[in-house]
């Protein structure tokens, strides 16, 4: 059984995905589907700070908080950098994220 | 610098540490005087030239961080495989071809510098390889490397000889760190050196037909090392990234032989030179940058400073200053024409350098708020993979340097410092510093 995520790109355009696989980053979701802002370019780790998105507030308690070496790779963006912020190839889909929506920081 | 005198020199429009602009006419990037000291010509270029047809070297020189991105993110218009295949061994290319068929195993083009999705296809077995929560782990390892490569400067000073920071330490400890990581016993220094020097120099558009022999022997001498150790791994399997490459499955079925060689010679040679280039860069500008060396003291026990100092520094001195693109089709450019199969040079030192992106670029200023947009590791799919550990190393030397040594200065007058004749890397290719023992 898949879930459903919506990425709400910096030019206000919604994407919704029905039915995406767990166990893969939200970041492979975003990327393989063209979500404009999302371009993972270190191909999820956590190196690059190109999948950059902020959590909305209803799914910040069920993504959770980045770890030490998320938030040294966000700091690197600080100017973009909010309390939600969240690199997206760090959060890996699971049952508990079905319907996540998430708001794409604008690029670098 | 304090605060207020940044944003009072960015009210008068003008910063402490400029270049200075230069003249273009009739200068070409491979000018002795401007690979030395590159960052007038780049700002030139960016503000006369942005997209600059450099005739010496047949290419289009593209200096704008805004282009470079451009060019970075649309790799199927301005292609690798392409760039790549027309500039290797250039002018020779036949010959070298067979040399490396007849005494070194095979030709093997670089699968890593294909176009998507044929590059996506290997990417998806390296990005793995190098993530930041498994350099990590490898943090304690890489100390204990640097203090012994301490250690070794110390007592080499202690007997009174002259201590090379690139040669005694930068190299050595780049090659012993990925040594380690592919899980090849210790290498000699001066056989990995002269080895990637033969792989760079393909790509570097300088060698002369007895140079490009020498350089074809090396890399055949390298493959066959390579072939060897992925054979013995082919009938033992063992816990190293070599292994993981003879027995890696891309999505649609197995990696092929050469290709995996080609990977293997990929990870020995683009980690080496950069990164000791970055080490050779921090200690030089430890050497000579009284205020940045002040800097990092400040720094060394906040891993958050350290970790943007280190940033900071592959801005301001970016190892790789240049690497080759080819056009596909006709396209614009920041205004610019350019024809199909164009060749395209894209400076990210000069993209680093940009005084549209970062406030007086000049300034080692740690406090930046978009470190992260610098693209010394390059931007969109062919990003480095190594980032992580290059940042680990370059992290750990500048945080044990600082502990251990002090007073770090040139034993040779600034002028005498010369880079490798490469216009890829910017290499330090020797030096002698003195310093005083802390610990
Ligand atoms: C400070 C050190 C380093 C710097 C400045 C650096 C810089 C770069 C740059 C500029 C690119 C090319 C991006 C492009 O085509 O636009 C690149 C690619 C690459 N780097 Fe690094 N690098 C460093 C360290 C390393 C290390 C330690 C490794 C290996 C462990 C490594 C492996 C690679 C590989 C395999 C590629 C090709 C990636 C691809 O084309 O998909 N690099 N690097
Ligand atoms: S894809 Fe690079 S940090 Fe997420």
């Amino acid at each position: 059984m898949g879930v459903k995520v919506t990425f709400v790109q910096a030019d206000g355009v919604e994407k919704t995905f029905d039915d995406v696989a767990t166990g893969q980053s939200l970041m492979e979701v975003g990327r393989f589907n063209n979500v404009e802002g999302i371009m993972g370019d270190c191909g999820g780790s956590c190196a690059c700070a190109t999948c950059h998105v902020y959590v909305t507030p209803e799914w910040q308690a069920a993504v959770g908080p980045a770890d030490d070496i998320e938030v040294a790779t966000l700091d690197m963006v600080s100017d973009l950098f909010k309390s939600n912020s969240r690199l997206c190839c760090q959060i890996q889909l699971r049952e508990e994220l079905n319907g996540i929506r998430v708001v794409v920081a604008p690029s670098l | 610098m304090e605060a207020g005198q940044v944003e009072a020199a960015q009210k008068t429009g003008k910063c402490p540490m400029g270049h200075g602009s230069a003249s273009l006419a009739g200068v070409s990037m491979t000018d002795p005087q401007v690979m030395a000291a590159p960052g007038p010509f780049y700002q030139a270029l960016r503000k006369d030239s942005p997209v600059h047809y450099d005739a010496k070297l047949n290419m289009w020189l593209v200096s704008r961080y805004d282009d470079i991105v451009t060019v970075l993110r649309d790799p199927l218009t301005y292609s690798d495989k392409h760039g790549y295949a027309a500039q290797y061994a250039s002018g020779f290319f036949e010959e070298f071809k067979q040399i490396l068929e007849r005494d070194g195993g095979g030709f093997f083009p670089d699968v890593i510098k294909d176009d998507p999705p044929a590059h996506t296809r290997v990417r998806r077995l390296m990005d793995k390889a190098f993530t930041a929560h498994r350099v990590a782990t490898l943090e304690p390892q890489i100390t204990a490397l640097v203090n012994k490569l301490i250690d070794q400067l110390v007592a080499k000073a202690g007997d009174g000889q002259v201590v090379d920071g690139v040669n005694d330490f930068a190299i050595p400890l780049t090659i012993a760190v990925i040594c380690e990581q592919l899980g090849f016993g210790q290498l000699s220094a001066d056989k990995v050196k002269a080895w990637s020097q033969a792989v760079t120099a393909q790509i570097g558009r300088m060698q002369n037909r007895e140079q490009m022999l020498a350089n074809a022997a090396q890399i055949c001498d390298l493959q066959n090392f390579i072939i060897a150790e992925m054979r013995a791994r082919e009938a033992q399997p063992r816990e190293d990234m070599v292994s993981d490459l003879v027995h890696a499955q891309t999505e649609d079925g197995k990696l092929e032989f050469g290709e995996a060689v080609s990977l293997v010679r990929a990870m020995i040679i683009a980690g080496n030179d950069t990164t000791a280039s970055a080490i050779g860069n921090l200690i030089y500008v430890l050497a000579t940058q009284p205020e940045v060396a002040k800097t990092l003291q400040e720094s060394v026990d906040d891993d958050r400073l350290l970790n943007r100092f280190v940033e900071e520094l592959l801005r301001i001195e970016p190892p790789v200053r240049a690497l080759a693109k080819m056009t596909t089709k006709e396209v614009e450019l920041g205004g610019q024409k350019l024809p199909e199969h164009a060749h395209v040079m894209v400076l990210y030192a000069s993209g680093n350098d940009d005084e549209t992106q970062f406030e007086c670029p000049r300034n080692f200023d740690l406090n930046r708020t978009n470190l992260g947009k610098h693209v010394a590791f390059g931007v969109g799919v062919h990003r480095c993979i190594g980032a992580s550990l290059s940042r680990m190393e370059i992290k750990v030397v500048a945080r044990e340097v600082v502990r251990r040594l002090g007073d770090i200065k040139l034993a040779i007058p600034v002028d005498q410092i010369t880079y490798a004749p490469t216009v890829a890397v910017r290499t330090i290719e020797r030096l002698p510093i003195t310093f005083t023992r802390r610990g």
